[in-house]
C-alpha cells in the first residue's frame, strides 16, 4: 500500500508537470517523460505484484492525458516494467547508470510503440522523421532520471518502503 | 499459503493479467469517454485545478518571464532601478497581454456571430503528456454544455474536436494528431480528401485522386461531410504536392492555418450550424 501511495502521488505530480509545463517550452520533445521514469524505477527496484499494478496504473493515467487510444500506454508501461524487471534481475543490480540507460531505451520503446500503433503506412517516412524527436526526448528524460530516482528513493525511505539492493 | 503456486508466482500472474487487461482495453477500442474509462475523468478533474492555476500564471505571460530572467545578474548599484524597470515592464507586458486577450476574445465573439451558432469560449489549460500525441486540455466541460465530438475552432481556423469531456475540463484531439481525420475540400479545385495528422508534426491530405489539380497555396476548408465540423471552415493551405511512388493518390502536404503551439482562447461549437458560407473569405 505504501508503494501504491507514494507512486500514485508521484504520478499525479509527474503528469501535472508534463501537461502544464510542456506548453511553456519551445518544443514538446524538450519535456521529459517523468511518468515513464517512475515506471522504470518500479521495474528496476521493486519486483512485486503491487509494483506491476502501479506500472499499469501509471500507463493508464498517461493514457488519460495522452493520445486517443485508451490502453496503449497501459500496455507499453507494463511491458517496460517486465523488461526492466528482467534487466534488473539478470544483472543482479540496478545502479544509476543502468537506470539511465534503461530510461533512454524505455522512452524510445514507448514513443516507437505509440508511433507504430498510429502508423500511417501510406507515409512510411513518418517514423524516420519522428526519430530525431524521439531520440532528443529519450536523452532529456535519461538526463532527468537520476534526479527522479533520488527523489523516489528519498520518498521510499521516508515511508519505510524497502527497495531492492542498490549500488548508487 | 505462502508456498502455494499462486503465491509463489503472484508477480508473473499479476503482470500477465494486467497485460491481458491492457490488450483488451486496446483491442476493444474503448474510447476515452466510455464507461470503462470513468477513472480517466476523475484523473482529469483531479489535475484541473493545478493546470488552471499554472495556465493562469503562465498563460501569455512569457514576456514577463523573459523580462524577469533578463534581469538576473544585474549589478548591485542598478538593482533598485532595474527592479522598478522590471515592475514597469511586467505591468506593461501584463497590459499588452490583457489587450491581446481582449482582441482575441473580441475576434472569437465576431466569429461566433459569423457562424450564427451557439458556441462556448474556452481557455487552454494543459497539453498532451506525450510529445508525439497532439491533444490539449481546456478548462470547460460538461457543466459548460460541452459534449464529445463537438468542433473546436480558433480565429484562424479548425483546431480539433472534443475527445473526452469531464465535468469541468475536456480533452481536445487536435487535427494534427496522428489519430485525427477530417473531411476537407480544396477551395479552388473542389478536390476532396481526408486531412489527417502525421507523426512528424504536420498535416497531410489523403485519398486525393491523382487526376485532381491541387496547387501549392490552395486553401483547404472543411467539407461538412464528417458530421463534426461545419462546412467552410479554414483548415490550412496546400504546401507541397507530389506524385511520388505508385498508387492512386497524390501526396499532399497541408500547412495548418492554426499554430497549434500558441493556442490560448478557443471556441467550441455547441450547436451544429445549418451551413456556413465562409469559403469566399480572404
Amino acid at each position: 500500500m505504501r508503494l501504491i501511495g507514494v507512486f500514485s502521488i508521484a504520478t499525479l505530480i509527474a503528469l501535472a508537470l508534463q501537461t502544464t509545463f510542456t506548453r511553456l517550452l519551445p518544443f514538446d520533445v524538450l519535456m521529459p517523460n517523468l511518468a515513464l521514469v517512475l515506471a522504470v524505477n518500479l521495474g528496476l527496484r521493486y519486483y512485486s505484484a503491487a509494483a506491476a499494478l502501479m506500472a499499469f496504473g501509471i500507463g493508464y493515467a498517461t493514457d488519460t492525458f495522452s493520445g486517443g487510444q485508451l490502453g496503449l500506454n497501459a500496455l507499453l508501461f507494463i511491458l517496460v516494467f517486465i523488461l526492466t524487471s528482467g534487466l534488473s534481475r539478470s544483472l543482479l543490480s540496478s545502479t544509476a547508470v543502468i537506470g539511465v540507460i534503461a530510461v533512454f531505451g524505455a522512452v524510445i520503446f514507448i514513443d516507437l510503440g505509440n508511433a507504430v500503433a498510429a502508423a500511417d503506412w501510406g507515409r512510411s517516412e513518418s517514423l524516420g522523421l519522428a526519430m530525431p524527436a524521439i531520440l532528443i526526448q529519450a536523452a532529456i528524460t535519461a538526463l532527468c532520471a537520476p534526479a527522479v530516482f533520488a527523489v523516489m528513493a528519498g520518498a521510499a525511505r521516508s515511508v519505510g518502503l524497502r527497495q531492492r539492493g542498490l549500488r548508487e | 499459503m505462502r508456498s502455494s503456486f499462486l503465491w509463489r508466482n503472484r508477480v508473473i500472474l499479476t503482470t500477465g493479467t494486467l497485460l491481458i487487461l491492457a490488450l483488451h482495453l486496446l483491442s476493444s477500442g474503448v474510447r476515452p469517454d466510455a464507461r470503462a474509462s470513468k477513472p480517466a475523468l476523475v484523473l482529469i478533474e483531479l489535475l484541473r485545478p493545478f493546470q488552471t492555476f499554472v495556465a493562469g500564471i503562465t498563460g501569455g505571460s512569457s514576456g514577463f518571464l523573459h523580462d524577469y530572467f533578463a534581469l538576473v545578474g544585474v549589478r548591485r548599484e542598478n538593482a533598485e532601478l532595474r527592479r522598478r524597470l522590471a515592475e514597469f515592464d511586467s505591468q506593461q507586458a501584463r497590459m499588452q497581454e490583457l489587450e491581446s486577450e481582449n482582441h482575441r476574445l473580441a475576434d472569437l465573439l465576431e466569429l461566433r456571430e459569423v457562424l450564427a451558432t451557439k458556441a462556448v469560449a474556452v481557455n487552454v489549460i494543459g497539453s498532451d503528456a506525450n510529445a508525439l500525441s497532439r491533444t490539449i486540455i481546456v478548462g470547460q466541460g460538461s457543466h459548460g454544455g460541452l459534449r464529445r465530438d463537438m468542433a473546436v475552432i480558433a480565429n484562424e481556423g479548425v483546431v480539433g474536436r472534443l475527445m473526452v469531456v469531464a465535468p469541468d475540463a475536456a480533452r481536445v484531439l487536435l487535427i494534427d494528431d496522428h489519430n485525427s481525420a477530417l473531411d476537407a475540400i480544396d477551395q479552388r479545385s473542389r478536390a476532396r480528401g481526408i486531412v489527417a495528422g502525421v507523426i512528424d508534426d504536420g498535416l497531410t491530405m489523403k485519398y486525393v485522386d491523382r487526376s485532381e489539380d491541387l496547387r501549392p497555396g490552395d486553401r483547404i476548408v472543411t467539407s461538412g461531410m464528417d458530421g463534426i465540423f461545419p462546412r467552410g471552415l479554414l483548415v490550412g493551405e496546400v504546401g507541397r504536392v507530389s506524385q511520388e511512388g505508385p498508387g492512386l493518390f497524390l501526396n499532399v502536404e497541408v500547412l495548418p492555418a492554426v499554430d497549434f503551439h500558441k493556442l490560448e482562447q478557443l471556441m467550441v461549437l455547441t450547436q451544429k450550424p445549418p451551413e456556413l458560407q465562409l469559403e469566399g473569405q480572404n
